[in-house]
Order: structure tokens, then sequence, then C-alpha cells
């Protein structure tokens, strides 16, 4: 029993960032996978990344507040960067940040996990 | 009275919170023309400069600041968030600053302990 807690690193009350990732890169994929940047949707397809992500990180029933952003940034050469900062319990909250691309856009999503008391 | 002063000092003000990213942004990026080999360390500086402002509030709250730069070259650019809390104490603010060479956005959510 111990083998088994060390190997999941001993806090089973930690975010599970790996997990969040494949959650996440399903989401994207499912909504703009596929698709050219349309200036007319984007707005639809932000809104959906972020709701699905949501929807599929609670639906694991863990004891967390979530927050989820995401950009998605059209293909011209521009030079995009984005930086992120917390003040939270290190041990028990997590982030974790996905960055997916296609031919015509570009697609950061950052999900935040902060344990509820 | 008391009531309406506890309620003030574990409140997160917006207003506040916009005022703080506002002066963070200006003091890491006013005046500056975008250039790639310093824009990382600029969003660095950002984030770190608004979350110690946050802290200095004293405020019961875990905090996290998000902050995207991009250049000005006609890329549309769409940032979302969408958040799982509670509704009663937990807010964010977001914050849209530009000059003549780059866009930067600032994302501050606060959630109470």
């Amino acid at each position: 029993m111990t083998g088994m807690e060390d190997y999941q690193n001993g806090n089973e009350g930690s975010f599970n960032s790996e997990e969040a990732e494949t959650v996440v890169k399903e989401c994207i994929e499912n909504v703009v996978g596929g698709d050219d940047y349309s200036q007319s949707q984007v707005n639809k397809w932000t809104a959906s990344i972020v709701e699905r992500c949501l929807t599929q990180l609670v639906k694991q029933g863990k004891p967390y507040k979530y927050m989820v952003t995401c950009a998605v940034m059209q293909k011209t050469g521009a030079g995009l960067h984005t930086a992120n900062s917390c003040y939270w319990d290190t041990a028990m909250d997590g982030s974790c940040t996905v960055r997916w691309e296609n031919r015509t856009m570009y697609c950061v999503v950052s999900v935040f996990a902060v344990t509820v008391a | 009275m008391d009531d309406y002063n506890l309620e003030e000092e574990t409140a997160f003000v917006v207003e506040d919170v916009s005022k703080i990213v506002k002066e963070s942004i200006e003091g890491v990026i006013g005046g500056n023309a975008y250039q790639q080999r310093r824009v990382n360390q600029w969003t660095t500086n950002v984030v770190e400069q608004c979350l110690s402002q946050l802290n200095k509030l004293e405020k019961p709250f875990k905090y996290i600041v998000n902050c995207v730069i991009m250049q000005k070259n006609g890329a549309g650019l769409h940032v979302t968030s969408s958040c799982f809390w509670d509704n009663t104490t937990d807010r964010s603010c977001a914050v849209n600053w530009e000059n003549q060479s780059m866009h930067c956005i600032v994302c501050v959510f606060g959630l109470a302990i």
C-alpha cells in the first residue's frame, strides 16, 4: 500500500495536471480541430472550449474550484506571449497549460485548480 | 458599522484590483514598443508586480494572474475564461491595455479562502 502511495506522489489530493491536459486537448480538437480561423466564429469557439473543459473537469467530481482561460490567435506572424503567476497552496493547487495549433491559428488554454477548504 | 467594515476588508473590490493592474502594466511596459527579446521578461514582470501589489492588500484570497501580450500586426485575438467557483465570494477582473505596437490583456482571479 505504501508503494502505491509513493507512485502516486503520496498525495491523493494534489492536482493531476496530466489528466487535465488530456481533457483540454480533446475539448480543443472537438471544437476547432479541422477549422480555419474565422473572425465570425472565433467568439463562439473560445466560449465553447472553456465551457466544455469546465464541464469535463467538474465531472471528475474532485473538490476543486476551476478557472479555464482560452486564447485563440490568427496566424499572421505576430508574436504572442502569456505568463501566469499564482498565490495559492503549492501542495494542493495546480495548473496546466495546453498549446495547440493548426495551419491558421494558435490556441492556448490554461486551467487553474484551487482546492476548496 | 462593524459588519460593513468587515465586509469591505474581506471582499474582492474590482476597482482596486483594476487600478493595481493598470499601474503594474504601465510601470513595466508603458512607453515601450514591442520587442521580441524583451517580451518574455515583460510578461513575467507584469504578473509578478500585480501579484505582489495584490498581496499587500492583505485580504483572505488566493490569486491567479494571467497576462497576454500580443504584437499589433492585424491578427485577431480572442481571450475567454470560464470559472467554477463560489459565486458569492469569488471574483475576477480583466484589464485591456494597448499602445501603438502591442496589446496587453491581464486577468486576475480572486478566490476566497
